[in-house]
């Protein structure tokens, strides 16, 4: 579910790796120069396995950074990505995937409650109270937002069986949708390519909205000036077969294959997104 | 070999391979089947595999292809393309499919049922009866899988028929039955599409609404309700059936290939339904939509309401009058059994 350009600043999140290790006494662990270095080379990186085998000592080392410094809403926030990013894109046990992303979640809130203290108040809150209290935020708060909705969200993929995603979906994408008020051009277009997914989820006849998921579909695309091929392959995968529009299926993925893997932040998920786009058009002739 | 033997041998071949040949182009059969279920669903991934295992003991004989997510429009629309023949079967509700045989609306009768128990004890027995009478009617299906009681939701609480005078109550569009209870009680039903009811409620058009907790959940309605009444309303299912036409074309041997594993993907699906809804229930409250308790009293005077409209029922062509009857002295054996239990709720 996750379109790369979320990877941007989730592994910028080794700056502030960086900022937490002067704040936590560990100031030789990681330069500010290193962790740039290090983030770019992860994601220009094009073998995506080399990248899950080094990532979980990330994930440790995040955990370590956030235990010794509990109150840092940065660091909360990139962990709540960076956790939200590895469960749901390259873990592939079930319950890891559970465990992972339910430590986004919780880092996401805590993050957005240090942040902005109203927050933490919104747990348990019907609909419209939290839709009421989301209209207060404001757009310094954006990246809290962000996190606190991305950890949420990677959670609710890892628990879809379950009946309490499903009810808690409209949270999450009133969270998003809040976000994209304040900035739609946050993330190049994520937030668009989110609600895309997100309003391709239901047809028409369980009361989607196929024409508002077309719509941020072509705007993430826009914004993302085509360098994240990730964004045509979930345009391809949720709203194209959603629909039925096999025509515009085949020549989204098409256009994927087609196009160059490197690209300046986005190469690992253009190779992965290159390797989806395989798969999803060798079987549209068995969906279609 | 000698040249004979070498040319007998090659016709043989060659005859053998034509006869398999022509047994695979006339045999194949594509069943293109509609559903309002999204791809992904547990639904849908059920049907799937069992459409792969179908495709695999048939030998590639018979493949079922699905439109999901509605594509192929609502029930009604898809039972005009199953006429045509551009499909071979849809997954519908008793509602949808009723139009093709009435029978089908019987549980769905408003306030019928006391419990789940009262339910499994009639399908027991009137289930098969339904199927055959489906098969009449031109369709064959595999079982029926639960789709739980519908409950009253809204943004007060509803603990009686009180409760509901001079509120807006959606009525589902082409719920006749429904509708004709609604009447009977004095009430004043809003005949809405399910996709328009979300609207309906955020804009006032509508107070109070029905749906089982899955279905609820699945539309989103928790967001615009405040309370769910544990009362079970009307009972509903989801058929998949084929048309009969396009199932008789296919060998006696795929028949039972198809029987089989479909009947087993509905029985599986009937039985983690009311799971399902019992989970989606407790999610719901989870969610701030409260739970609400009828007044037993209440509620015999509120089924004695509706049973008045039995005689009108039976007059009704949208109502199987012979199978009403039955279904009422089943209903009647049970509880002099004495084995209903008190219970409202799910």
């Amino acid at each position: 579910m996750f379109p790369g350009r979320t990877a941007r600043r989730l592994f910028g999140f080794t700056a502030l790796l960086a900022a937490a290790a002067g704040v936590g006494g560990c100031a030789n662990l990681i330069g500010s120069m290193a962790a740039d270095t290090l983030s770019a080379a992860i994601l220009n990186e094009n073998d995506p396995e080399l990248v899950a085998s080094g990532v979980p000592a990330y994930l440790l080392l995040v955990d370590g950074l956030i235990s010794r410094s509990p109150d840092n809403e940065s660091l909360l926030a990139a962990g709540a990505q960076l956790f939200a990013l590895y469960g749901s894109r390259f873990e592939t046990d079930p319950d890891r995937i559970v465990t992972l992303t339910a430590k986004a979640r919780d880092y996401g809130e805590r993050s957005i409650c240090i942040a902005y203290t109203p927050a933490c108040t919104w747990q348990g809150l019907d609909y419209d109270d939290f839709v009421s209290q989301l209209a207060a935020i404001q757009k310094k708060n954006i990246d809290y937002l962000y996190s606190y909705a991305i950890g949420w969200l990677s959670y609710l993929q890892a628990t879809s069986e379950d009946w309490s995603a499903v009810a808690e979906l409209p949270w999450v994408e009133a969270a998003l949708e809040r976000a994209l008020e304040l900035d739609e051009t946050y993330e190049n277009g994520g937030l668009h390519a989110y609600l895309g997914i997100l309003d391709s989820l239901r047809p028409p006849a369980l009361g989607g909205k196929p024409d508002a998921a077309k719509a941020h579909f072509e705007r993430a695309l826009e914004l993302s000036q085509g360098k994240d091929l990730s964004i045509k392959v979930e345009y391809a995968r949720r709203y194209a077969r959603m629909v039925f529009d096999q025509e515009l299926h085949d020549r989204l993925l098409e256009e994927v294959l087609a196009s160059p893997v490197e690209a300046d932040g986005f190469t690992l998920f253009n190779v992965l997104a290159k390797r989806e786009a395989e798969q999803l058009l060798a079987s549209s002739k068995e969906y279609f | 070999m000698t040249r004979t033997r070498v040319s007998r041998w090659l016709a043989r071949t060659l005859t053998a391979l034509a006869v398999s040949l022509l047994a695979l182009g006339s045999q194949a059969a594509e069943i293109k089947v509609a559903t309002i279920a999204p791809d992904g669903s547990v639904w849908m991934r059920e049907m799937r595999a069992g459409a792969q295992r179908i495709k695999e003991r048939s030998a590639g004989r018979v493949e079922i292809k699905f439109y999901p997510g509605g594509v192929m429009g609502n029930d009604a629309q898809v039972l005009r393309k199953i006429r045509i023949g551009q499909l071979q079967g849809g997954a519908f509700t008793t509602g949808g499919l009723s139009e093709r045989y009435s029978a089908l609306n019987l549980y769905g009768i408003p306030l019928l049922f006391r419990s789940l128990d009262e339910v499994d004890y009639v399908r027991a027995r009137l289930d098969p009866k339904l199927i055959a009478g489906l098969e009449r009617a031109g369709f064959v299906s595999f079982g029926f899988s639960e789709g739980g009681f519908a409950n009253l939701m809204a943004n007060e609480p509803v603990r009686s028929v009180e409760d509901l005078r001079r509120k807006k109550v959606w009525v589902p569009e082409g719920d006749d039955i429904s509708f004709l209870a609604m009447e009977t009680m004095g009430l004043s039903p809003v005949v809405l599409p399910p996709t328009d009811v979300l609207t309906g409620l955020q804009t006032g058009l509508l107070d109070v609404v029905g749906a089982s907790p899955v279905v609820a959940l699945v539309l989103q309605w928790h967001t615009k309700v405040k309370y769910r009444t544990e009362l079970p309303v009307s009972y509903s299912m989801g058929i998949f059936a084929l048309d009969a036409r396009a199932f008789d074309r296919l060998s006696v041997e795929d028949q039972t290939i198809v029987r089989e594993i479909m009947g087993e993907v509905m029985h599986n699906l009937d039985a983690t339904s009311r799971e399902d809804n019992r989970r989606a229930a407790e999610v719901m409250t989870k969610a701030g939509v409260q739970p609400v308790a009828v007044n037993p009293a209440d509620v015999e005077d509120w089924r004695a309401t509706l049973e008045s409209m039995y005689p009108e029922l039976h007059r009704r062509p949208d109502m199987d009058a012979e199978l009403l009857d039955e279904l009422l002295a089943i209903l009647a054996e049970y509880r002099s059994l004495g084995r209903t239990t008190s219970t409202l709720g799910e």
